[in-house]
């Protein structure tokens, strides 16, 4: 279980604000935050290991400029072996580095002792370009003149340092752009999401067998050479075949095209004939004879669907009970089958009858239909009187009648 | 014509102004389906931006492969991605046949892409059979994406098809004459094969071989007969060529 922050929060404590005239205040939290992150890293040591870089006010501050040159040149053999992003963490405040070099090897506290040997391993494992970069550090006036000697070494060293990290750094871009070549060149294209299954690819270099490439190609040219010609030799064909009928006499085209026909007749009886209620299979609508077709295509299409027998066909279905006369067998005995069998017998109109014709006495007997053919329109029994003149009776005399009545 | 990057003029149908080809828009040589999925691929929207010939060029240079559409979703290969900005860019004649000759010896991808386009684009006949037949005597290998697969084809083949099938690489291509109505209204010349000599030695020697055969032309001597090669088909050979999908 890592340690608790203080705070009892995982948000960072936010840097102090700069208020001119107030004191700054070292934050602890800082402290704590980086010592953790540093624990985290390096969990080997069992006690805590200490901070690299800590900003934490140590007893070190006494130790100012005491072996100041003697840092100097320590630091030299330092920069050996130090790795360039440790530059930060081989920040290392004057005081720390001071005490390094001054108590060396033997670690006069636990604290101190641990400090410099993780400092000396850092600077061991550093590179020789970071020198650890000096705190700046108040001299005063006097000490300054002391100082000054010393420091056109130290910004030799910086630009030493500077110049070597440049390089470092175009190294490493050099690299980059080599890995990125790289990866183009080999084929991985970045906008091209589908992952090309390399085993399925054909390879298209050229050249690997120069001989064998001409002789593939001589055999292609020579086979379109010969399609054109045949391309030609059908169009001739086609034009003395029309001319020949052309000089025919009408009778002798006549003759041709009777033979012609009978011998498609031919052609056709050799196919089956449908059976009474025989499945038909449509052969369906794209009907497309292309060149491009394979000879199993063809027989397929151009199969002979009336004649065809399978196994399990029931053969004549006029033996069969109505029940069973249907063209799909598969649907025998399943529910939901409906009851329609042919459109000829579904069909409820009747062809060439005369349908305004009262249809009373049709199917009835010939004793008992009416004697007149056709004597719907008649009347019958009381009613069968011709129209005449009006029997006058004598009570309608008193009527109104007709005024000019001359007896 | 004014170089737009964004060019959704050319693909709005309504008010296009452009260059037109058999008197339409020239995307609509390509169908309605093929042109959306162009459109609405990344290789488009990533790398055909803002393109114009010279940088077409640099994008040409780097295909590996040709086809139409492939997989489930009939995905554009980026060939046909650069096809379709040919169309939209309608480049002058010089460049295109720059692509053709010196781009192509380097680059046969490129040279596909411009034999495509030259089927596709140029309207007289003539042209196109006079520009797109020397390159039957180019065989390299090209690699082929088909619908489940990949297939090796050679350049001449590929000019082949583009002349005699009628649908290449997911588009139905125009309709041109064939070349033998060309001959007969001696527009062309008929087609000097690159074999040459070697195919007037072939005919001398089935001349020679027949016995009872005055000199006739050498037409009716191919049929049947086994010739210099060892070919001894007799029939029409485009049925039994290697099997290209028109798509």
């Amino acid at each position: 279980m890592p340690p608790l922050p203080s705070r009892m929060t995982k948000n960072r404590a936010q840097p102090t604000r700069y208020r001119p005239g107030k004191a700054e205040a070292d934050d602890p939290a800082s402290d704590e935050e980086s010592s953790e992150e540093e624990e985290d890293a390096r969990p080997v040591a069992a006690k805590a290991p200490p901070p690299k870089a800590t900003s934490f006010p140590s007893q070190k501050k006494l130790a100012v400029d005491l072996s100041k040159a003697g840092q100097q040149s320590a630091s030299a053999t330092k920069t050996q072996a130090k790795a360039p992003h440790e530059d930060l963490e081989g920040f290392v405040t004057a005081s720390e580095s001071s005490v390094s070099e001054g108590e060396g090897g033997s670690g006069s506290s636990d604290e101190e002792g641990r400090e410099e040997s993780s400092e000396e391993e850092e600077s061991s494992s550093d590179d020789e370009a970071a020198k650890p970069m000096l705190a700046p550090k108040f001299i005063s006036k006097a000490k300054r003149t002391q100082q000054a000697p010393t420091t056109p070494t130290d910004s030799d060293k910086a630009g030493d340092e500077e110049r070597l990290r440049r390089e470092k750094a175009d190294a490493l871009l050099q690299a980059q752009l080599e890995r990125e070549a790289a990866a183009r060149a080999a084929g991985k294209k970045y906008w091209d999401d589908d992952d090309i299954n390399p085993e399925d690819e054909v390879d298209d270099t050229d050249d690997l067998d120069p001989e064998a490439e001409r002789a593939a190609w001589k055999l292609r040219e020579l086979k379109r050479v010969k399609r054109d010609r045949e391309t030609i030799e059908e169009k001739e064909r086609e034009r003395e075949e029309i001319e020949r009928r052309r000089n025919m006499s009408v009778e002798e085209r006549e003759e041709e095209d009777r033979r012609y026909i009978e011998a498609q007749k031919e052609d056709r009886e050799g196919k089956g004939k449908m059976g009474y209620m025989q499945k038909y299979f449509h052969k369906g609508a794209f009907d497309f004879n292309g060149e491009g077709q394979d000879e199993e295509v063809k027989r397929a299409l151009n199969r002979d669907l009336a004649g065809a027998r399978f196994v399990d066909d029931t053969g004549d279905k006029q033996v069969l009970p109505e029940y069973m006369r249907m063209r799909d067998m598969t649907r025998l005995g399943k529910k939901g089958r409906t009851k329609y069998k042919d459109l000829k017998d579904e069909d409820t109109g009747r062809w060439g009858v005369d349908m305004r014709r009262k249809r009373e006495f049709e199917g009835v007997d010939e004793r008992f239909r009416p004697d007149d053919g056709y004597s719907g329109n008649q009347r019958t029994g009381a009613n069968d009187v011709a129209v005449g003149e009006r029997r006058r009776r004598d009570d309608d005399s008193g009527r109104d009648g007709k005024r000019t009545r001359y007896d | 014509m004014a170089h737009q990057a964004d060019a959704r003029r050319a693909l709005d149908e309504r008010g296009y102004t452009g260059a037109l080809i058999r008197g339409d828009n020239p995307l609509k040589l390509f169908e309605k389906a093929v042109r959306d999925r162009i459109v609405d691929s990344y290789y488009w929207k990533e790398q055909c931006f803002g393109l114009n010939a010279a940088t077409l060029l640099d994008r040409a240079v780097e295909l590996t492969f040709i086809g139409g559409t492939y997989g489930v979703a009939q995905k554009p290969t980026p060939f046909l991605c650069l096809a379709f900005k040919l169309l939209q860019l309608t480049p002058d004649r010089e460049i295109i046949e720059f692509y053709l000759q010196q781009g192509g010896e380097e680059f046969k991808y490129l040279r596909a892409l411009a034999a495509f386009y030259v089927r596709l684009a140029w309207e007289k006949d003539e042209e196109v059979y006079s520009t797109l037949e020397p390159l039957l005597s180019d065989y390299r290998k090209l690699k082929r994406r088909t619908r489940e697969s990949w297939q090796i084809t050679y350049v001449d083949q590929f000019v082949d098809d583009l002349l005699t099938k009628s649908r290449v690489c997911a588009t139905t291509l125009p309709k041109i004459n064939p070349r033998l109505f060309l001959e007969d209204e001696n527009r062309l010349e008929p087609r000097v094969s690159a074999l040459g000599e070697e195919l007037e030695e072939l005919d001398h020697d089935d001349e020679e071989r027949v016995n009872g055969q005055s000199d006739e032309s050498d037409e009716g001597q191919m049929n049947g007969h086994v010739d210099g090669n060892g070919l001894a088909d007799s029939q029409p050979d485009h049925r039994s060529d290697d099997s290209m999908d028109g798509d």
